[in-house]
């Protein structure tokens, strides 16, 4: 993402000549400044819609009820009780993001099509409630808002073009940063993979409420603007209608970040104006459009354009590798890897049982792990392991009996607050963030080292700057333990099998796990690379970190282990060294045997 | 007596027009099985099947069966060209695609009628008789169309069940939308059967909003009203389950009129579109729906 990411904010610099050419070639022309003025309050309002469908993927059309908020609050407020432009506007903004937020937490239910269903309804009810609330004027809605006033200057024709760019400019700029940091990645991650996410540490449901407060938040704002241009507002104006321009908008331009919806924003507008003659025919020929582009150009105007510049400029460059760090990441002071002082237990787990319909998948399972020692899970195919895997992970309902984790229960927790207190794990079949290069795919992965508020990654504070040191540096560390530095800059979904599986050992890496759950590292790997995944959980091993490994691979685990637990149908049945374990007839008959 | 005759009065209403969200949400539930989406613009065929119907009526003088024929047999061609040209390819791109194209589609047919049939709504003449043919039931004047469109709907409700449960090719519908593989596995062409449901979908939207024409008039913007409440209905029934859709559909229809009579007219909507929430919050899978069909 990181190259549409720059993609995107290399289009920034060529939008805001145009928008500055337009403002001189036109300045005297009524009509046309009005139209860049709508551009620009759409665009803002775009940009949330973006950032929420192309890099949350949570589709909303309900975005008009958002602007709706934002519009009456500062029409309300600026006329009832005679506010202050700054302070409206920020109240009007304020209030959008509050109910973001909330419909944040009702969206965490739906997915897809519902959530569209729900968001339309949603931005109906709005402006019902509009409509019925005598308040604010029901269906004529509020008139006589003052323009906004900076000292003398009042804000309205040429002044009010400018200055709702610059408010683009300012959005585009804080949108960048979001996106740029650990909340972005965070978005994108959990874009790419929610589960994987999750149990990377990303704490996915937070994070989706966020981006829809701050669409919200975006939405609020240029109503607010909107309504402060226009000197009213009326239900009307705030309809269905604006919700499916705005996604129209979006889509014409571009999902995700910021300059496709700004494109799709102004041309819009100024089409709009010239269409309003053809009115109907307008809305046919934008719903003809929407389709075309949806299917044929999925990346909108601005994202196709960007494909074919890079293709032409030679496709992907490799990103420069910056600044091969000086100092070797630091260990992370009093995490997971300072068990030397007093061994931690790391997990202990305590009768388990979890059930799936009537089966118990895992029926009364106990034990804990030593610190420092690799310890292999093994068992007939449906035995439940990697169930055993989930259920430490979090992922799952626990029907009875309890996880802890160093010492804490975490029976019942979300599967990022168990990442968060150092529990990594690999799935069985390689979760990688398919649209992310294998170094974002990493730094995805020390999420939990970087404490970066999105307050800071919303301004670019220097703790955001510090925190993405601290996550590339710690990636590329890994890259380099793992030998990828190669192919840091190459897309997951690009590469060969091997090469995922080792991609994924490094992002779980990455968080500086104190405990480490692999799950079939050996399966599909040819001899060599065996003998390099050998090598790696040795080495990994002789570092401190207690491992929990599944895996079929009997040689492997006879070689390595330093004590095999064997699950048949949900239980142990034995538990001790690799020899003992060998030995055991009951094994030998279960498993070993059977398997020849 | 005037009160139990007042609310019987509102009671009819509310199926009658509950009958085209009942199709609508009928309509929603079978292009869902068969392609896995939503379809937005499911309430804007019905405007199209009435408005269709509305020219046969004016232009060619047509009886009022013969324009529902017509206009349900509209219905069912164009549902196959939409399935082939904008479902079809939007769905190779994703499900947030098809989404959008829906919503896309909408923009076309709403503005779309506009153009054609002007947006002001018009009146479809009854089926039998005048618009002002009413019939005293319980204490209440009930007017005559109704009783048309209940008839109607159980009749095209009696049809569709005969035809899914009955025919061979209703069959191979239902499998290829329980395991579109497996139906393919054994000889089953999904992109016909697919074309087909959708087909069936768009025509039982044409026949909802012809039959409902007479009283809730053709034409002008309320199709995304219409397909909303439909999606209230099927929602709140269970949107997996056919027989939910109907009574779902038939349910908010009620709500809406006693709603309307209880209060105002501009204040039913926000609080259907709130049962949509609710429902969807506190059971998902409606009251006739399982839970395991949400599972996607």
């Amino acid at each position: 993402m990181s190259e549409r990411l720059r993609a995107d904010a290399r289009a920034l610099p060529v939008l805001a000549l145009a928008v500055v050419a337009y403002g001189f070639a036109f300045h005297e022309n009524a009509t046309l400044v009005q139209a860049g003025t709508y551009g620009a309050i759409y665009a803002i309002a775009a940009i949330g819609l973006s950032i929420l469908l192309g890099n949350v993927a949570q589709i909303s059309i309900g975005q008009a009820g958002f602007f709706g908020v934002g519009a009456y609050t500062l029409a309300y407020v600026t006329t009832n009780a005679h506010w202050n432009f700054v302070p409206a506007a920020l109240l009007g903004t304020a209030l959008a993001a509050a109910l973001g937020l909330a419909v944040g937490v009702v969206a965490l239910r739906f997915r897809g099509h519902y959530l569209a269903m729900a968001t339309l309804a949603f931005g109906l009810i709005v402006v019902g409630v509009f409509h019925q609330s005598a308040a604010l004027g029901g269906a004529n809605g509020i008139s006589d808002v003052p323009f906004p006033q900076f000292g003398a200057l009042t804000i309205s024709g040429l002044a009010a073009y400018w200055f709702s760019w610059a408010m683009v400019a300012l959005v585009a700029v804080v949108s960048l940063n979001v996106l740029r940091g650990r909340t972005g990645r965070a978005f994108e991650a959990l874009r790419n993979d929610e589960l994987a996410a999750e149990v990377a540490g990303v704490p996915t449901r937070r994070t989706k409420i966020l981006a829809f407060a701050f669409a919200g938040a975006l939405a609020g704002f240029a109503g607010s603007i909107d309504a402060g241009y226009l000197g009213l507002v009326t239900p009307d104006t705030v309809g269905v209608q604006l919700s499916i321009d705005l996604l129209l908008m979006v889509v014409l331009g571009g999902v995700g970040g910021v300059s496709g919806a700004i494109f799709g924003a102004a041309l819009i507008s100024i089409v709009n104006l010239y269409g309003h003659d053809l009115e109907n025919w307008r809305f046919v020929i934008y719903g003809v459009l929407v389709i075309v582009v949806v299917t044929l150009f999925p990346g909108g105007i601005v994202g196709s354009l960007g494909r074919i510049a890079a293709r032409r400029r030679g496709s992907r460059e490799a990103p420069p590798i910056e600044q091969q760090s000086r100092a070797p990441a630091a260990p992370a002071p009093g995490r997971a890897a300072d068990a030397g002082a007093a061994p931690i237990e790391w997990l202990r787990v305590r009768d388990l049982v979890m059930r799936f319909g009537g089966l118990a998948a895992v029926d009364g399972v106990s034990f804990a792990l030593e610190p420092g020692r690799l310890t292999s899970l093994i068992g007939p195919n449906g035995a439940g392991k990697t169930t055993v895997f989930n259920a430490i992970c979090g992922i799952g309902r626990v029907a009875s009996g309890s996880i802890a984790i160093a010492g804490r229960d975490v029976t019942g927790w979300q599967p990022h607050r168990i990442a968060g207190l150092g529990v990594a794990r690999s799935f069985q079949n390689a979760r990688l963030f398919a649209e992310m290069t294998v170094l974002e795919n990493v730094m995805a992965g020390a999420y939990r080292l970087e404490d970066t508020s999105f307050v800071a990654d919303l301004l670019a504070l220097p703790a955001a700057r510090r925190g993405e040191r601290v996550a590339r540096e710690r990636a590329r560390e890994m890259l380099r333990l793992l030998d990828l530095e190669r192919i840091a800059a190459v897309p997951a979904k690009e590469l060969a099998f091997g090469d995922r599986r080792r991609v994924e050992l490094a992002r779980a890496l990455a968080s500086e796990p104190g405990l480490l759950l692999i799950d079939e590292p050996a399966a599909g790997l040819g001899a060599s690379e065996r003998a390099r995944l050998r090598d790696d959980l040795l080495g990994l091993r002789a570092r401190g970190m207690t491992l929990l490994l599944i895996e079929h691979d009997m040689r492997l685990v006879m070689e390595i282990s330093d004590r095999v637990m064997v699950l048949r149908f949900g239980t142990l049945i034995a538990d001790g060294l690799p020899a003992a374990v060998r030995a055991d007839p009951h094994v030998q008959a279960a498993y070993l045997g059977a398997a020849g | 007596m005037l009160q139990v005759g007042g609310l019987a009065q509102l009671v009819v209403a509310g199926l009658t027009v509950g009958s085209g969200y009942a199709l609508v949400a009928l309509g929603i539930h079978i292009i869902l099985r068969a392609t896995r989406v939503i379809n937005f613009a499911q309430g804007e065929f019905v405007v199209l099947g009435g408005l269709i119907a509305y020219t046969c009526v004016t232009r060619l003088s047509a009886n009022a069966f013969v324009a529902l024929a017509l206009a349900t047999l509209a219905g069912f061609l164009l549902g196959l060209c939409y399935e082939r040209f904008v479902l079809r390819p939007a769905a190779r791109v994703g499900d947030l695609a098809v989404t959008i194209a829906t919503i896309g589609t909408v923009s076309i047919l709403l503005y779309g009628h506009a153009l054609i049939w002007g947006s002001l709504p018009a009146p479809l003449p009854p089926f039998s008789g005048t618009a002002a043919s009413t019939v005293e039931l319980a204490g209440a004047s009930i007017q005559v169309q109704s009783l048309w469109v209940l008839g109607l709907l159980a009749l095209a409700l009696c049809a569709l069940y005969a035809f899914f449960e009955r025919t061979t090719f209703g069959k191979a519908i239902r499998a290829a939308a329980n395991s579109p593989t497996g139906a393919q596995l054994v000889g089953i062409d999904v992109g016909t059967t697919r074309m087909m449901s959708v087909g069936i979908s768009i025509a039982l939207a044409a026949f909802g909003g012809t039959i409902i024409g007479p009283i809730t008039l053709v034409g002008g913007a309320g199709g995304v009203a219409i397909a909303i409440k439909g999606f209230v209905g099927a929602v709140v029934g269970g949107l997996d389950s056919p027989v939910g859709c109907a009574l779902g559909g038939l349910v908010v229809g009620v709500v809406e009129k006693l709603l309307e009579g209880a209060f105002s007219y501009g204040i039913a909507d926000p609080i259907v579109y709130s049962l949509l929430l609710v429902a969807l919050l506190v059971r998902p899978q409606g009251l006739l729906g399982r839970r395991a069909a949400l599972r996607d």
